[in-house]
């Protein structure tokens, strides 16, 4: 693995994989990503990152809100997809609410800062 | 010797089978549907129920400051307004349109400004309307300025909540317009009014449809299944999530959600488990106990004072929701847009973001809120093709929909009455 391939902090490895994916700037985004992946992918991002999600928390609780280190802040970012894929696996057992309509007529058009996004 | 088979009742949570639907004073019979998919009933709402009434465009915090301002498209008045607030600290609203051709003067969403000029020719105006600036006037044939400020819309002010009227001398004030309800829920504790989070959807349906989905909890057990139904019903205890109470105050009208005292995050929610901070029950948003107290306290909360109460929703003719919780408080705007066309604003008030547990938890919330809406939406385009097919002219509904009977009952006087005054008996 290259060092630019490396973006989360040391000992999150087993992450890298999915922050192209998941790792994303708002809300509705994570929202849009969650909605259009397969119940598979959901559930493999959602298995990772909750084992290791009360570390990753300890770790980003290192740092001011809004003033991650950008490796750190990735991370934060993983987390608050982790909220997205819970939806999928913990409340619908599908990607979005069953028999919804996908495109969405629905955007998140303000999230909570910080990573919530507005559009 | 009953054919059918007797459940016992219940000895936890007794429901109060009284009649919401008698108690306020309604017929009991089917509704037409004609209101929700003609066209020329949707034009009848516009001039006699929009262009009539007070809307809610919003709350003062959206100006915090002198000379404050934002605008909004209200597209059944087809309309952009522009709310300032001046430099005598008063909310003001104007048509956001230049004295001199016509042209939309700002085209911000919100910002700061003692004056206003329309890009056009650089007309400009202060934000008490007054036009201040003219290039070039000595060309202009008799040009009195004090005439060609921009166009007022009354504006008044209730318990932060800022309500337009469209016509030039409105019929009735904000006061006698909100009535019993107004005096009732005036002196309500808000909080959490650091941050927003909005949720929007432009759909397929008429306006009543999703307003009407906001006004019954019926429905709550069967198409919001995992999303509200664990923290709203409870499978012995309160299986359709009957209304704690329900009411109608004046033209308007709330009912109290039941919340499920027992609820918890199921041993499999890890994540929910994880980032949820919960104090009183019901899964919309973290309590704060505190404010929780100092809510429920007041008389016009929680009516019957039931101690499985989770949230209030009252419903201000014709399109605006003020939701109460223990977490706090939201909105919904259900702008019509056309017959068949709804443009939704739902807005969610929550504190600062404290920590990285609680940004966990507040994402959490939104993205449980936009499945809620996103349920919702697919529901009422759904039902707009069932109405529009013709297939039925009328709806059956329980008592538990008193509200959407009332909302019915309300719209007709409003179409039929000639004087607002007349509508608002």
């Amino acid at each position: 693995m290259t060092a630019a391939s490396l973006s989360l902090p040391p000992g999150y490895e087993e992450l890298e994989a999915f922050v192209p994916y998941w790792a994303l700037d708002s809300n509705d985004q994570r929202r849009a990503a969650r909605s259009t992946a397969t119940m598979a992918d959901i559930q493999r991002f959602y298995d990772a990152i909750v084992a290791r999600a009360e570390q990753a928390i300890v770790h980003c609780e290192q740092f001011t809100l809004g003033q991650m280190p950008p490796a750190s802040e990735r991370l934060f970012k993983l987390l608050l997809a982790m909220n997205h894929a819970a939806i999928a696996v913990e409340m619908h057992g599908e990607p979005r609410a069953h028999e919804s309509t996908w495109p969405s007529a629905v955007r998140i058009t303000q999230g909570p800062w910080p990573h919530g996004g507005r559009i | 010797m009953s054919a059918v088979i007797e459940q016992p009742a219940s000895t936890k949570h007794v429901i109060d089978e009284r009649s919401f639907t008698h108690a306020a004073g309604l017929a009991t019979g089917p509704v037409s549907v004609e209101p929700y998919r003609s066209p020329e009933f949707f034009e009848l709402e516009r001039e006699r129920v929009f262009k009539r009434a007070w809307l809610c465009v919003g709350r003062v915090e959206q100006l915090p400051q002198v000379n404050g301002y934002f605008t909004k498209d209200i597209e059944i008045w087809k309309a952009s307004v522009l709310v300032t607030r001046d430099k005598h600290d008063r909310v003001r609203a104007f048509h956001n349109v230049c004295s001199h051709r016509g042209n939309l003067v700002v085209n911000q969403s919100c910002g700061v400004a003692e004056r206003l000029v329309c890009r056009y020719h650089n007309w400009q105006y202060r934000n008490d309307g007054e036009l201040i600036g003219v290039p070039d006037q000595k060309h202009f044939f008799d040009l009195d300025k004090k005439t060609c400020g921009l166009t007022p819309i009354s504006c008044e002010v209730w318990e932060g909540f800022i309500f337009l009227n469209h016509q030039r001398q409105p019929e009735v004030s904000l006061a006698e317009f909100l009535g019993p309800f107004g005096s009732r829920y005036a002196g309500i504790p808000y909080f959490n009014l650091d941050e927003t989070i909005v949720i929007q959807a432009d759909f397929k349906a008429n306006w009543k449809l999703i307003a009407d989905a906001f006004a019954e909890p019926y429905h709550v057990p069967s198409l919001h299944p995992a999303t509200l139904a664990p923290g709203f019903a409870h499978p012995e205890e309160n299986r359709y999530a009957r209304p704690l109470s329900a009411m109608a105050h004046g033209i308007h009208r709330h009912f109290s959600a039941y919340g499920n005292p027992h609820y918890v995050p199921a041993p499999t929610s890890k994540v929910e488990a994880l980032v949820y901070v919960q104090d009183t029950g019901g899964v919309l948003g973290g309590d704060d106990s505190s404010n929780a107290a100092a809510l429920t306290a007041h008389p016009a909360i929680n009516p019957t004072k039931d101690p499985c109460w989770s949230a209030d929703v009252t419903w201000i003719f014709p399109n605006f929701n003020i939701d109460y919780s223990t977490g706090g408080f939201w909105t919904h705007e259900f702008w019509p847009v056309a017959h068949d066309r709804t443009h939704w604003t739902l807005k969610i008030y929550i504190p600062k973001t404290m920590s990285i547990r609680h940004r966990l938890q507040l994402e959490h919330y939104a993205c449980r809120w936009a499945e809620v809406v996103l349920e919702d939406v697919t529901n009422c385009e759904r039902i707009q093709r069932g109405l529009e097919s013709g297939a039925k002219d009328t709806m059956i509904l329980q008592d538990a929909e008193m509200l959407i009977r009332h909302s019915l009952h309300v719209l007709d006087k409003w179409v039929k009455a000639d004087r607002v005054a007349d509508a608002l008996r």
